[in-house]
C-alpha cells in the first residue's frame, strides 16, 4: 500500500469520526476531507468533478435537487396538512386509528417523495391533531419517522441511500418498486399492528376530544387550489416518467429536474417561495463525500477491499447478503446511513460484479439498501429523517432522548430485519 | 424635539406576568410592544408586539402557516384562553425569539437618534434614560411617527417660502 493510500485512508478516516461524532457540522466534515483529499494528491480535478466513479455523482445530487424542488411547490398547496386532517377525521379521531392513518400517509408519501421532507411536511400537522386530542404527540411522531424510514425504502427516490445504490449499481425505478416494494409493504402491515402494541398507552379515547379534531376544518388548507391541481398533475408526470425512465433512456436526476422545471413554470412562484426547501448543505454534503470516497477508488484503497470482499465470500452470495444484511443495520444506526452507503456502494459494487452478474450477486444491492435503510430506524442518529423529527419534537416542547428512540427504534429494526432476511432468501438464494 | 419631550410613562410587565395580561397591558394602552422590567422594576427588555403574538400562536403553526386556516372560532378560542397558562418568561426561554438589549436613548437624543435606535434594534419602543441610569419613560414608535409628521409639516410652509425666495428655484434649475 502506498503512502498516498494510507494517508487517504487516514483522511477518510478522520472525516469519518468527525461526521458520526458531530463534532463539527457534518458539510464542514465532508468538505474538510474532500479538500484534504485534493491537498495530498489522492484525487484532482478532473477525478473529483468529471468522472463518476471517482468524484461526485451529479445523477444524485441533481436527482435531489429536482425533488426537493418540487417538494418545495408541493408543500405551498396545503395538501398534507389536508390529506392528515382529513384522514384524522375519517378514523373518526380514534387514537389508535389516527396513528394508523398517519402512518399510511408518511409510508405512501415517503415513498413518493424522501423521507425527511415528508416527515418535515408531516410532522406539525400530527403536532396539530394530537393537541386537539390531548395527546402526546411523540408516539406519534415516532410511528411516523419509522414508517417514513420504511416506506421509503420502497422506491428509489424513497431514501437518500437508494439514490446512491440506484446510480452505482444503475438500477431502475422499476428494480426497486419490483424488489424493494413486496417485502415493504409487508413490513409495514406488520408495523402497524406493532404501533398497537408498542405505543398502546396513548391510545385513550375522549368523546370531547375527539370533538375538537372533527371541527377541525382541513379543506381551509387548500389555499390554491389551481396551483394544487397543478402540482398534482406535474407529480404525477414525474412519477411516470420514473416508472418509464429505463425505457426512454433518461436518467431519474433528468426526470426529476425536468419536473421541476415544468412545476416552477406552471405554478408562478417566486423562487423564494420553490427554493426554500432546497437542503443545500445536504446536496454539499453529497458532494463532499462522493469526492472522499471516491478518492479512495483512486488511490486503490476501495479495490483491494474489494479483492479481499470477493476472496472472503467466494460463491457464498447468501452468506455475504447476511453479513451485508446485518452488518448494515448495525453500522447505519452508529453513523447516518448516507455516509455509510456512500462508502459501501463501490464495495459491494465490486462484489456484484466478481458474481458475473448473477442474480444471487446481484441481490446484494437489495441486501445493503434493505440493511441501510431499515438500519436507520435503529437509533436517534440512523437517518436524517429521525434527526428532522426530533428537532420538531423538542422546538414545540416535546423533547425525544437519543434512549427514548432507540428504545422503540431496536425493537422495530429487529422484527423488520428478521422479517427481510427470509425475504431475500426464498427470493434470491432458494 | 428631544427624547425628554417624546418619552412617556409606558406601563411594563415581568418575566412572570401572564401572556393573557401582557395582552391585556398592550390592548389597553395601544402598545406596539412590551417593557420587560426586573422584580426592582428597571427596565431589562423590549419585546416588540409581532414578537408577544407568538405565545398566541403555537409554533408548529408558525412553521406550517397553512394550519392557521384549519381552526374554527372556538379553537382559535382556545388559544387565547391558554395564554393564561403561558408567561412572559417563555419569550425569554424560546430559542426563536430575538429579545433585544434594552434599545435606550439619552433624554438629550434628537429625533433622527430616536429613530435610528428603532431601526437599528428592529424595536417599537425605546427607553429614555440619563448617563446614571435612571428611566424617565419610554417613547413609542406611534410617538416617534408623530413627531415625524409634525415635523415634516413645520417644515413645508418654509419649504414653499424657499420657492418663492428663489433659492428652490435655483436647485431645480440646477437638477
Amino acid at each position: 500500500m502506498t503512502v498516498q493510500a494510507i494517508l487517504a485512508i487516514a483522511v477518510f478516516a478522520s472525516a469519518y469520526v468527525l461526521i458520526a461524532t458531530e463534532k463539527i457540522p457534518r458539510v464542514a466534515a465532508a468538505l474538510g476531507g474532500a479538500a484534504f483529499m485534493l491537498v495530498i494528491g489522492a484525487t484532482g480535478a478532473d477525478e473529483a468533478f468529471f468522472a463518476e466513479e471517482t468524484g461526485i455523482d451529479w445523477n444524485v445530487i441533481f436527482l435531489l435537487l429536482g425533488m426537493m424542488i418540487i417538494v418545495g411547490v408541493l408543500r405551498q398547496t396545503g395538501v398534507f396538512e389536508f390529506l392528515a386532517i382529513w384522514a384524522a377525521k375519517r378514523a373518526r379521531a380514534k387514537p389508535y386509528r389516527v396513528m394508523v392513518m398517519l402512518v399510511l400517509i408518511t409510508a405512501v408519501a415517503s415513498a413518493a417523495l424522501d423521507n425527511v421532507t415528508t416527515v418535515l411536511l408531516v410532522a406539525p400537522v400530527t403536532l396539530l391533531i394530537c393537541e386537539r386530542l390531548g395527546t402526546n404527540p411523540v408516539p406519534y411522531l415516532l410511528a411516523e419517522v419509522m414508517s417514513s424510514n420504511i416506506g421509503g425504502a420502497a422506491t428509489l427516490i424513497g431514501d437518500p441511500p437508494n439514490i446512491i445504490i440506484a446510480s452505482r449499481a444503475d438500477l431502475s425505478f422499476n428494480d426497486f418498486l419490483v424488489n424493494m416494494g413486496p417485502i415493504v409493504v409487508l413490513l409495514l402491515a406488520v408495523y402497524v399492528v406493532m404501533c398497537r402494541f408498542l405505543f398502546r398507552k396513548s391510545f385513550v379515547y375522549h368523546a370531547d376530544r375527539a370533538e375538537r379534531v372533527m371541527a377541525l376544518q382541513e379543506r381551509e388548507a387548500i389555499t390554491d387550489p389551481a396551483l394544487l391541481w397543478r402540482s398534482l398533475g406535474v407529480l404525477v408526470l414525474v412519477l411516470a416518467g420514473f416508472v418509464a425512465h429505463s425505457a426512454l433512456h433518461v436518467e431519474p436526476s433528468i426526470v426529476a429536474m425536468l419536473g421541476a422545471g415544468l412545476l416552477v413554470a406552471v405554478s408562478g412562484l417566486t423562487s423564494g417561495k420553490y427554493l426554500a426547501d432546497v437542503e443545500w448543505e445536504t446536496l454539499v454534503f453529497f458532494a463532499g463525500l462522493f469526492i472522499m470516497v471516491g478518492s479512495l477508488v483512486n488511490v486503490g484503497v476501495i479495490g483491494q477491499l474489494g479483492e479481499a470482499a470477493t476472496d472472503a465470500v467466494g460463491d457464498n452470495y447468501f452468506a455475504a447478503a447476511t453479513g451485508l444484511l446485518f452488518g448494515s443495520v448495525i453500522l447505519s444506526g452508529i453513523v447516518d446511513n448516507i455516509p455509510y452507503v456512500a462508502t459501501m456502494a463501490p464495495l459491494v459494487a465490486g462484489l456484484v460484479a466478481s458474481s458475473g452478474g448473477s442474480t444471487q450477486g446481484g441481490a446484494l444491492w437489495w441486501a445493503l439498501a434493505l440493511g441501510a435503510d431499515l438500519g436507520g430506524n435503529a437509533t436517534a442518529v440512523g437517518a436524517s429523517a429521525n434527526v428532522v423529527v426530533l428537532g420538531i419534537a423538542a422546538r414545540n416542547g416535546h423533547p425525544i432522548s437519543f434512549w427514548t428512540f432507540t428504545k422503540y427504534g431496536m425493537v422495530v429494526t429487529a422484527v423488520t430485519v428478521l422479517l427481510s432476511w427470509p425475504y431475500l432468501w426464498l427470493r434470491y438464494y432458494l | 424635539m428631544h427624547a425628554s419631550e417624546l418619552a412617556e410613562v409606558v406601563p411594563t410587565v415581568t418575566r412572570r406576568t401572564t401572556a393573557l395580561e401582557a395582552a391585556q397591558v398592550i390592548a389597553e394602552h395601544r402598545l406596539s410592544g412590551l417593557i420587560v422590567a426586573d422584580d426592582a422594576g428597571i427596565p431589562v427588555a423590549v419585546v416588540p408586539g409581532t414578537q408577544v403574538l407568538k405565545l398566541f400562536v403555537p409554533r408548529y403553526v408558525r412553521e406550517d402557516a397553512s394550519l392557521a386556516h384549519v381552526y374554527d372560532e372556538a379553537g382559535a378560542d382556545e388559544l387565547c384562553a391558554a395564554l393564561e397558562d403561558k408567561t412572559v418568561a417563555a419569550l425569554f426561554d424560546s430559542d426563536e425569539i430575538r429579545i433585544q438589549s434594552l434599545p435606550s436613548v439619552l433624554p438629550e437624543d434628537t429625533l433622527v437618534e430616536i429613530a435610528a435606535v428603532m431601526v437599528d434594534k428592529h424595536s417599537p419602543l425605546v427607553v429614555v434614560r440619563d448617563r446614571a441610569g435612571s428611566y424617565s419613560g419610554a417613547i413609542t414608535f406611534s410617538r416617534a411617527m408623530a413627531a415625524i409628521a409634525s415635523g415634516a409639516a413645520r417644515r413645508q410652509p418654509t419649504t414653499g417660502t424657499g420657492g418663492s425666495d428663489g433659492s428652490e428655484g435655483a436647485e431645480g434649475a440646477e437638477a
